[in-house]
């Protein structure tokens, strides 16, 4: 089969409307991530040995299976018991709480990678817990975690094609449809590759300058 | 000079009209090879009553029954079987992941163009699953398009699909759906309004699931009746052709009848149409 320049142009807008969700829904994704992932760590580090073991059994167990089965659960089970999200919004959320869960683990390793004398100098000197945190803990803890939390990010970003099957249209289903009504699967499965190939490479770029910016703040 | 040039091109005419008379030639050697092997690959949905996988494994299903019944009959013992998404069924026979299409897959033109078509097998109009009452007032893929907030569910590749594409409804509102099972479930979960099938799928899915809250809309306003056929590669003609000759004496015998009447099909249907006015019909 023949690479047909004509047809790239003419699939182009389907699929870079297609690629619009797919970084919509990995913007949205990694920020929820974030956000229950502090939680998540916050919770395991500093709640009573109750709560923190029970979120650590919710943390391995969503870590344990495969995002694939939690978007089915959270698409096709959750309106069982009249939770009905809207495709999209049930993609982000499995996102987000499936990586929340790796963020959570690099929270927890950058914070317990602080010396323990960091936090008995910022109690000697009279420090609040609040100007613990902000002026002495994070910006230590902070920087180590940028790489393992960029590669999340990235395997995430590569992950988004499992939306596809609870219908999100985001690039892989745009493609798929494409390939369905034309017969041809050569240049949108080519396009998907390349328009993931390209986005991955502008996220490590980016990355690598706040992995350095950040670094250069430290050793001030 | 002038004689020996009518030659050449009598020759070569009796050549041709013998390829056209005798289909199954000895020299058809993709019907050898699989006779050799034992098996024709088939593509199938699983989209009871037309293509259906049993829990055991068994395929049955009014296309592959029909397709197995030929294959043996031109000599080839039975036939193996791989669930396909309509969409993928063409690209993979292209790429020669099965020998044959035998799902259901209904002729339109773009798809005559594509692939090798027998002669028509299984016949059906198309039909709506949707909730009780029709709330929307949705009779044919037209309402669907006027109307911004249905929303349609159809196999991905599917002739519904297309349809309902056609009709002008905007591709984020025909939601492409896995299985039967899915489908009738988001129907149920109000994700889509309607869920489009050939008309005795849909039956087959509704009495299934023994819902009292769906309904079905059957035949759909304006759009035709579709037949199959199996779908052979582009070049595979000498065992399309093959595969014809048997498929006529099966109708003439009315063994035809026999093994996709009790499915819910209609011989008859299939027998007083082509191949040829099929895929010319828009």
């Amino acid at each position: 089969m023949e690479w047909d320049w004509n047809f790239v142009w003419q699939i182009m807008p389907t699929l870079l409307e297609g690629l619009k969700i797919t970084i919509l829904a990995t913007a949205l994704g990694a920020a929820l991530a974030a956000v229950i992932g502090l939680v998540f760590a916050i919770l395991r580090m500093t709640a009573p040995k109750p709560l923190a073991r029970a979120t650590s059994f919710v943390v391995e167990f969503i870590r344990g299976t495969p995002l694939l089965v939690q978007l089915y659960f959270i698409f096709y089970v959750l309106p069982d018991i009249g939770i009905r999200l809207p495709a999209l919004l049930a993609g982000v959320i499995g996102l987000g709480l499936h990586y929340g869960t790796y963020a959570a683990e690099v929270y927890r390793a950058g914070i317990e990678n602080v010396p323990r004398g960091q936090w008995e100098a910022a109690k000697a000197t009279n420090l609040t817990g609040r100007q613990t945190w902000i002026h002495v803990i994070l910006p230590q803890a902070l920087p180590p975690m940028i790489p393992a939390l960029a590669n999340y990010l990235i395997a995430m970003f590569k992950e988004t094609p499992l939306l596809s099957a609870i219908t999100v249209l985001e690039l892989m289903n745009q493609a798929k449809s494409v390939a369905n009504s034309s017969y041809r699967y050569i240049e949108p499965m080519t396009l998907v590759g390349v328009f993931f190939l390209i986005m991955s490479l502008i996220s490590v770029v980016f990355l690598r300058f706040l992995e350095e910016r950040y670094a250069r703040v430290e050793e001030r | 000079m002038k004689i020996r040039h009518f030659m050449t091109m009598a020759a070569a005419a009796s050549a041709l009209t013998a390829l056209a008379v005798m289909p199954a030639a000895a020299d058809d050697s993709r019907l050898e090879e699989l006779k050799a092997q034992g098996f024709a690959r088939v593509a199938i949905a699983n989209e009871p009553p037309f293509t259906a996988v049993a829990a055991d494994g068994k395929v049955s299903g009014a296309a592959p029954d029909v397709a197995r019944e030929i294959f043996k009959r031109l000599g080839v013992e039975d036939i193996v079987a791989s669930i396909s998404e309509y969409g993928a069924m063409i690209p993979g026979l292209q790429a020669g992941r099965h020998d044959v299409i035998t799902a259901g897959l209904f002729m339109k033109p773009e798809r005559c163009a594509a692939v090798a078509y027998s002669e028509p097998v299984l016949c059906d109009a198309e039909a709506f699953a949707l909730k009780k009452g029709n709330p929307l007032g949705l009779k044919s893929y037209k309402d669907i398009a006027d109307n911004p907030d249905a929303r349609i569910g159809a196999p991905g590749g599917g002739t519904e699909e297309k349809l309902a594409l056609e009709a002008g409804v905007p591709r984020d509102r025909v939601i492409v759906v896995p299985d039967g099972q899915s489908g009738l479930k988001m129907l149920q979960d109000g994700r889509i309004d309607v869920y489009s099938l050939p008309v005795l799928s849909i039956n087959d899915l509704v009495s299934k699931a023994n819902d009292p809250n769906v309904e079905v809309v059957a035949p759909v306003e304006g759009a035709p009746v579709y037949c199959d056929g199996a779908a052979f590669r582009k070049g595979d003609e000498a065992l399309r052709d093959a595969f014809d000759v048997e498929l006529a004496k099966l109708k003439e015998s009315g063994d035809f009848a026999k093994i996709i009447e009790p499915y819910g099909f209609s011989a008859a249907a299939a027998m007083s149409t082509t191949r040829e006015k099929l895929c010319a019909a828009q």
